[in-house]
């Protein structure tokens, strides 16, 4: 009797030892685990009562959500109401008929203080941003993505001299490339404009829409000053950049539809 | 005789709810979980049949391991402390052959009661904690849980049983 007892324990503890140490490899056949569905249902009901349980943490954390998401509200309508008093110029982010889309993002990271410098943008292949798109804030140009990853794209901005925009001079149309001379973060240098063109301070400088990465006719800057450039043929326009690129936050990454297209077809040309 | 048959059946229904429905749920200070499921165990007659016994442990642990997705591992302990249940008994208590009472504070005496839980619940969640862990990496921190839910285990056992005044 004594032994069948301790018999009996062993071939317990040896088929709970080896049903747990199975549990792993087969945790949905063994027929008595969650799956079953008495034991689902009656686990149903132990949830609920975690769920009351949890009740007090998640109401406090969804107040304090509440109460950041208000904020954000009044922070947006602020910043709709203000973007409707400013002047009709910023009209060039929903131009339906063109094929240009818009695609919001948020700068996480950026520098000015670089020769070569960079901006992080909260945004990648998932939101459909490729390389070579550009990026615009609501005040201008700010610059072109270079890498994509799947959350994330690194954009080279205007302040790096890897990259050259066309601009174009509002008042006479005359285009010349735009690019940065890596010394001072408000400001770039349009070169290649014939010296008999005749040049005014406070001219508006803007993209000149011959590139597959940017619209037509976005604020790059203003004319600051010019000067001819050593052969005499040229001026060297010193532009005061319309972004700040030590304030933008929120930007927009220009998607061109047709890019591919575009700069296919062009590349067969050469 | 039907009488004890049916508390029992009763108390283990209710303390297997309790564990699964309550108990599990209470995640505090991350780790806490006590499991006073085994007060089954513990209040079992005395001269339950010792095949009946380990049979109702195994029951029992199966049962909670269902609710717990740990098939085997309540299991394990509960048969261990019903196996040793009585052994511990007799060692700390004197008993009388011809009575049939569950272990409490006024059938054994307070000092016998105190030990006999203490020992049994030690057992049950040092064998649990190490098990769950499967290694003994981690010694010290799962040392202390074991530890730490042990003593929460007997303080809610003692709270319960003398609220039952037994």
């Amino acid at each position: 009797m004594r032994y069948s007892i301790v018999a009996l324990f062993l071939v317990l503890e040896a088929i709970s030892f080896a049903i747990f140490v199975n549990n792993d490899r087969y945790p949905k056949s063994v027929f008595l685990s969650s799956s079953n569905g008495v034991v689902a249902s009656l686990q149903a009901a132990a949830n609920s009562v975690g769920d009351f349980l949890r009740l007090f943490p998640a109401n406090k954390a969804l107040s304090a959500e509440n109460a950041r998401l208000k904020d954000r509200i009044t922070e947006l309508e602020n910043q709709i109401a203000l973007a409707g008093l400013c002047d009709t110029d910023t009209s060039y982010f929903v131009y339906p008929d063109r094929n240009y889309t818009y695609i919001p993002a948020k700068i996480i990271n950026s520098s000015t203080n670089k020769t070569r410098n960079f901006i992080t943008l909260n945004r990648g292949k998932r939101d459909g941003i490729h390389p070579d798109m550009g990026v615009v804030s609501p005040e201008g140009v700010v610059g072109i993505v270079k890498t994509v990853s799947e959350h994330f794209s690194v954009a080279i901005p205007l302040l790096n001299p890897m990259i050259q925009i066309n601009g174009k001079i509002a008042r006479n149309n005359f285009r010349g490339p735009v690019s940065w001379d890596g010394l001072d973060y408000r400001y770039v240098t349009m070169n290649d404009v014939p010296r008999h063109v005749e040049l005014y301070k406070g001219d508006s400088i803007l993209t000149s829409g011959l590139t597959a990465t940017f619209p037509e006719n976005i604020p790059i800057g203003i004319i600051d000053n010019f000067v001819e450039n050593v052969s005499g043929n040229f001026h060297n326009i010193k532009v005061k950049l319309a972004v700040d690129f030590r304030k933008i936050s929120n930007v927009h990454i220009v998607s061109y539809k047709n890019f591919d297209e575009q700069v296919k077809l062009e590349n067969a040309e050469n | 005789m039907v009488q004890i048959l049916f508390q029992n059946i009763g108390r283990f229904i209710i303390l297997v709810l309790l564990q699964v429905l309550v108990l599990n749920n209470i995640q505090f200070l991350g780790f806490v979980n006590p499991y006073i499921y085994i007060l089954f165990i513990l209040s079992l007659p005395v001269k339950t049949n010792r095949w009946l016994m380990l049979l109702f442990s195994f029951l029992l642990g199966i049962t909670v391991d269902a609710f717990s997705n740990t098939l085997g591992l309540h299991a394990f302990a509960c048969v261990l402390i019903g196996f040793f249940r009585n052994l511990l008994l007799k060692l700390f208590a004197s008993i009388d052959e011809n009575l049939n009472f569950e272990p409490g504070f006024r059938t054994i005496g307070i000092g016998a009661y105190i030990k006999y839980v203490i020992v049994l619940v030690l057992i049950h969640h040092l064998t649990l904690f190490f098990m769950e862990a499967f290694t003994f990496a981690h010694f010290g921190v799962t040392l202390y849980r074991a530890l730490i839910n042990s003593l929460i285990t007997i303080l809610l056992i003692f709270g319960i049983q003398l609220l039952r005044g037994k």
